[in-house]
């Protein structure tokens, strides 16, 4: 009897193994995210072994939850929903298998680069060139395949979602061989400049156009309702285009880099409220009148959450870059909270709706179980909330107490211990979700597809 | 104008470049070409020798800059926080980072700034605090590095800690204090 991921591989091979490689690392390096919790609670918990301490496993987490999880789910959709937006089939099965067969060798690569100490030492960056290299060869692979299917398209008119993801296409380009090789020229701040327009525009320009995109596609699927408006996508479109690219010196306001381009950065930061705010208005217009669903809908719970995070995390991102603000949140772990808002709360939420989309249409059986999706939801969006909040009460007041600087730096320290409490215990809820997401997927992927059960039960 | 792009791949391509490289260039591209003081090192610099370079690379290793930044940013309470027995740490300038590739500005404070650090204290205290940072500073959460102390013969150590003496110390900012000079 075949399976639904039998299906799944025969029908859309190269969606299925970047979906499948995605939820398995997902599961993976979340738990390292959870280690390296505890490790703030009990700093001496693993750390006797170099493999396995702080400053291995942090890279290890950050570039395996955004590079092994959450860019390796964003492709897979984007390969499962590309050919449905334009009415054909992918340009390529093979070369897309090629891809996700490289992508998670890469992967795997950076697991080992990571916990042995190869790094190039800065943040989003640390894989060695090598690995660097195997993702722009990846990314080509990828952009051609995208472009590929958008050239033979069937619907002459491209709808918001295909626009965000072939723009996420060409500026990640730019933007990746910024941060990974013209970094390599350049030393102290003008190395920095660099960096941080990598870090941030990775975000900005990579995981928020596709997940944007994907959420443009599965709002109005979920909801079964038409686009809200589809003159404010295309504002947003634009928008966001255009002003995200200035921002990257944020990083960096009140240190040791030009004035002038601090005020530029702040300007631009404030001017995203523009683009997030359109998408939206867009997105809570879609369900208008349709909220009654989401108390059903799994889907739904984690799209509109996601949104919700998203309006709240750039909303933060702006308020951070202004001076005053800056003074008492930069550097603190009120960082933290607010950067796994958007990667867990915003970008992962769309990409976990995605997968419980995607994998069963691809699986072609439901999904194992709508139930456990809503448990799972649950979990992680409430543990989510505490981590997220918990870090930024601790995060606010330890920026206060820095800007004391009778408070010895130690007392700062002890002072976050119960909040690095609350994360773990917080963390251990939304892990617990998440691996939920995980075992529900792979229970779709492994149970007899609809066809072959039903042909079972007529035996 | 921007109508077309909904049903022409290949001016969307335009465009979406274009709308991209202009922030792209101005923010990256022009700052490196006109900022001087950012490649221009501290007068008197000098490059860091064998055993600095090697103990910086033990410290980029071992991911030291995810939890101490180096850098004393233009806010009154890191120049009072971070100087040193009465005297202010002088605000951090590009024309210091010159030599650092890859640079440790970093991003995140779990510990303190190390901006400053160097020659603030010596060889002993560094190798009781790699061996259990608690030892000296209680409520420390800053993990043990053993294999440091014993890496390569012990040289690791005294390769890491040469490192960290340099922190800072291209500027003369408290030269009656400075007990290694």
């Amino acid at each position: 009897m075949s399976t639904g991921f039998g299906r799944a591989r025969r029908e859309e091979p190269s969606a299925t193994l970047f979906l499948l490689s995605s939820v398995v690392f997902f599961a993976i390096t979340t738990l390292v995210g959870l280690l390296v919790a505890t490790k703030f609670v009990w700093p001496e918990f693993m750390g006797t072994v170099p493999q396995l301490t702080f400053g291995r496993l942090r890279p290890l987490h950050v570039n395996g939850v955004l590079f092994g999880w959450l860019l390796a789910a964003d492709m897979g959709l984007c390969l499962y929903l590309v050919p449905r937006l334009c009415g054909n089939r992918l340009w390529s099965e093979k070369l897309g298998v090629a891809t996700a067969v490289l992508f998670d060798l890469i992967i795997l690569g950076a697991v080992y680069t990571t916990t042995a100490g190869k790094t190039q030492g800065m943040e989003y960056a640390e894989l060695p060139l090598a690995l660097d290299v195997g993702v722009v060869v990846a990314w080509i692979m990828f952009g051609v395949n995208v472009f590929g299917t958008v050239a033979t398209r069937r619907h002459e008119k491209m709808y918001a979602s295909v626009w965000y993801i072939m723009g996420a296409v060409i500026w990640t380009a730019f933007v990746y061989l910024t941060g990974n090789f013209a970094t390599e020229f350049f030393t102290g701040t003008n190395q920095a400049n660099l960096n941080w327009f990598y870090v941030h525009n990775a975000v900005g320009l990579i995981f928020t156009p596709l997940g944007i995109g994907i959420a443009y596609y599965l709002i109005p699927k979920a909801v079964q309702s038409p686009l809200y408006s589809h003159k404010l996508s295309m504002i947003g479109f634009w928008t966001i285009s255009f002003i995200y690219v200035w921002t990257g010196a944020h990083h960096m306001i009140h240190g040791p880099i030009s004035q002038w381009l601090q005020t530029v950065s702040i300007l631009f930061s404030v001017c995203l409220i523009i683009p997030v705010w359109t998408v939206i208005v867009n997105f809570y217009g879609t369900v208008s009148g349709k909220w009654d669903r989401v108390r059903q809908d799994p889907i739904l719970k984690f799209l509109m959450a996601g949104t919700t995070f998203y309006l709240l995390t750039c909303f933060q991102g702006p308020m951070h870059s202004l001076r005053t603000v800056n003074a008492i949140v930069s550097k603190t772990d009120w960082i933290v909270g607010h950067a796994h808002m958007a990667v867990l709360g915003a970008f992962s939420f769309f990409a976990i709706a995605g997968c419980l989309i995607a994998v069963p249409a691809l699986a072609g059986r439901p999904l194992h179980s709508v139930r456990l999706a809503n448990r799972s939801f649950w979990l992680i969006f409430t543990g989510g909330i505490v981590f997220f909040a918990g870090l930024w009460i601790g995060g606010f007041m330890q920026g206060l107490q820095w800007n004391r600087a009778s408070i010895p730096f130690i007392d700062t320290v002890v002072f976050m211990k119960p909040f690095w409490m609350v994360r773990l215990l917080s963390g251990a809820l939304v892990y617990f979700g998440i691996f939920l997401v995980f075992y529900n997927l792979i229970r779709t992927l492994t149970g007899a597809s609809a066809a072959e059960r039903d042909r079972a039960v007529a035996a | 104008m921007l109508k077309a792009t909904e049903k022409n791949a290949g001016s969307f391509f335009l465009f979406a470049t274009l709308f991209f490289l202009v922030g792209a260039v101005l923010t990256t591209v022009v700052p490196a070409a006109i900022e001087r003081t950012w490649r221009k090192p501290t007068e008197g610099m000098r490059p860091y020798t064998a055993t600095e370079a090697r103990g910086r690379a033990i410290y980029v290793r071992e991911g030291c800059w995810y939890c101490h930044t180096q850098q004393i940013r233009t806010l009154e309470a890191d120049v009072k926080r971070y100087g040193w027995r009465g005297v202010d740490a002088p605000i951090s300038t590009p024309s210091e980072f010159t030599r650092d590739a890859p640079h440790m500005f970093g991003t995140k404070r779990t510990g303190p700034d190390l901006a400053r650090v160097g020659g603030k204290y010596d060889k002993s205290w560094h190798r009781t605090h790699f061996k259990n940072p608690r030892d000296l500073v209680p409520g420390s959460v800053m993990p043990p590095f053993p294999w440091i102390l014993t890496g390569n013969n012990g040289q690791d150590f005294e390769d890491l800690v040469a490192y960290i003496q340099t922190l800072g110390r291209t500027i003369p900012w408290r030269p009656n204090n400075d007990y290694e000079r």
